[in-house]
């Protein structure tokens, strides 16, 4: 899977810009505010229909425009042509392959699976489970167009049976109880469905990101990602002890008129040398960890899928070590097709891979190519 | 540019008809400004002839000329089984298969916590009656296959379970006559999640 071209209107800082793109790394190149991760940003939305960063769609679009339009080529044996638009007014994206609308994100999410490497990442290890959780549901949803519509079920089932919950608190009826039931059970249903794609995706990222780390560390520590809901071990379990665990909380659940148990509360932990790396890892260690996860998210998709991922890495270089640097040009030579943004070139010399690898300058909106 | 009033007020009402948005109101509005008096006149006498003689059956809440509709009415239907759907709509999705031959129950949305939709705000208590007061054999549950309709139809069967009646789901899954590898993935995927046990 490749991305060979590449049209951006209103986007931003980018009126019209146009890019072609080598198959291999690309670099944009360019001072802070030029725009070169705004290109990274475009990459992102068609690949995904998302924001890169957690952003509003209508903060991207350029002042003074009403929408953003971007244009891409993706080559996979044949080519397609995406196409994804904003409205401000309407706060409406459309998307097209081929000229032809889509409408369900579940159906293109995935279609052109994307890695990304951005300073956002630091959240991974060093925030909240929700984010987290949102890291490992990310990589998941891309793989299984099946799961992401679970997922955003999921959370439409939590918010209703959150509203019977306070309902039920102000006036306890019994055909408020009986409806309580069926909301239970569609949870438990979504909910297991959920913990056992988490469960398979623990066990199997486990084994890859022992490899991936060692090949960026220059230290020999083991990490190691755990994941474990209320103790199950087989499928048929998850669903038991979820149910157990939904009547030990019945009464809390309408005293506080929470959800309180599921996987919307799961937690993800990494430990690095069987030791928390929340609790005790250095800065250096997170910003190892951090990029280990990506190139472990990058291998565990082309395993699955058999295509490589394109790989989006934003402002990555700038605060490693001249060594680290190093090791992570050696990766990317096995990575596919990639687009890295840098501040200057002088001190990342030793990261070139081909002759085929594309430079590319970016200033106050505007491209050249080196 | 701004319209003479009564255009504009046109182009508002029609604003106001589900899937109709501003552009299409507009388009319709010019449409028939060109139109002749008598095609109008034949529009709205229809609206108002059936806002006037079209009621709401009593029996299943279908839509009706009579205080019972048609299929209600008809010696031909089974009436042993019932067919529970959310709108009207879905009574006449499922009469075009003509595959059904039973009666309907039209209950008038879902549950829905967040929107305020119990169980009393839908014609649940009369479908209980309308059970227990005949020789209703199979009620089948053909409600949207999203979260709100399954949680209605599973409160449904509970709430019916004491009347000793077949309770039956349509089923969920791939679209029938298209292979699967035309199918989207979403749909192959929670169809195969999904799957049944041959005995
Ligand atoms: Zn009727």
């Amino acid at each position: 899977m490749t991305l060979n071209n590449l049209l951006i209107s209103n986007f931003r800082l980018h009126k019209n810009t146009e890019l072609n793109f080598s198959d291999e790394l690309n670099y944009f190149i360019g001072g802070n505010g030029q725009g070169k991760t705004t290109i990274l940003e475009a990459i992102y939305y068609l690949c995904t229909t998302k924001n890169l960063n957690q952003n509003s769609d209508t903060e991207a679009v350029s002042f003074g425009e009403k929408e953003f339009s971007l244009f891409g080529k993706f080559n996979e044996l044949i080519e397609y042509k995406t196409r994804i638009q904003f409205d401000i007014e309407s706060n409406k994206k459309n998307f097209f392959i081929n000229e032809k609308q889509v409408t369900r994100s579940a159906s293109i999410i995935g279609k052109f699976p994307v890695v990304s490497l951005t300073p956002l990442d630091h959240a991974i290890t060093q925030g909240s489970p929700a984010d987290r959780r949102k890291f490992v549901d990310s990589i998941i949803s891309q793989l299984s167009p099946a799961y992401l519509e679970i997922l955003l079920e999921y959370n439409k089932i939590l918010r209703q049976r959150s509203a019977l919950l306070f309902q039920i608190r102000e006036r306890k009826e019994k055909s408020l109880i009986d409806q309580l039931e069926a909301w239970t059970e569609i949870l438990l249903n979504n909910g297991t469905e959920i913990v056992k794609h988490r469960m398979i995706f623990a066990e199997e990222f486990n084994k890859i990101i022992r490899e991936n780390y060692l090949k960026i560390s220059d230290q020999n520590e083991i990490p190691s990602l755990e994941y474990n809901f209320l103790n199950s071990v087989s499928d048929d379990d998850i669903k038991k002890n979820f149910n157990d665990k939904l009547d030990e909380y019945y009464d809390d659940e309408i005293i506080r008129a929470q959800n309180l148990v599921g996987p919307h509360r799961d937690e993800f932990i990494f430990y690095l040398n069987q030791k928390e790396l929340k609790k005790y890892g250095s800065q250096g260690q997170h910003k190892t960890f951090q990029i280990a996860l990506r190139f472990s998210q990058f291998f565990y998709m082309f395993q699955v899928i058999g295509k490589k991922p394109i790989f989006l890495m934003d402002d990555i270089f700038g605060d490693l070590d001249k060594n680290r640097v190093k090791k992570i040009g050696e990766y990317l030579k096995i990575v596919g097709q990639a687009f890295i943004t840098l501040t200057d070139l002088n001190n990342n010399n030793n990261i070139f891979k081909s002759s085929n690898d594309k430079i590319i300058f970016v200033n106050n909106g505007h491209v050249h190519y080196a | 540019m701004i319209l003479p009033e009564p255009l504009e007020i046109l182009i508002e009402e029609l604003n106001k008809l589900p899937s109709i948005g501003r552009k299409t109101a507009q388009r319709l509005a010019l449409h028939l400004l060109k139109s002749q008096k008598e095609d109008i006149s034949n529009l709205v006498n229809s609206l108002i002839s059936m806002r006037d003689n079209i009621k709401i059956c009593s029996k299943c809440f279908n839509v009706s000329v009579d205080d019972e509709c048609e299929i209600c009415k008809s010696p031909k239907r089974d009436n042993s089984v019932i067919c529970v759907v959310e709108e009207v709509s879905d009574v006449i999705a499922i009469e075009k298969t003509n595959e059904f031959n039973g009666l309907y129950h039209v209950l008038g949305g879902v549950l829905s916590p967040l929107s305020g939709k119990d169980a009393a705000s839908l014609k649940i208590d009369e479908l209980v009656k309308r059970v227990s007061n005949s020789n209703i054999k199979e009620i089948i549950l053909a409600l949207n296959p999203d979260t709100e309709g399954e949680s209605t139809a599973l409160y449904l069967a509970k709430i019916l379970k004491r009347f000793n009646i077949k309770i039956t789901r349509i089923a969920r899954g791939l679209p029938i006559g298209g292979d699967i590898e035309f199918a989207d993935e979403a749909t192959i995927g929670r169809a195969v999640l999904g799957r049944i046990i041959l005995e």
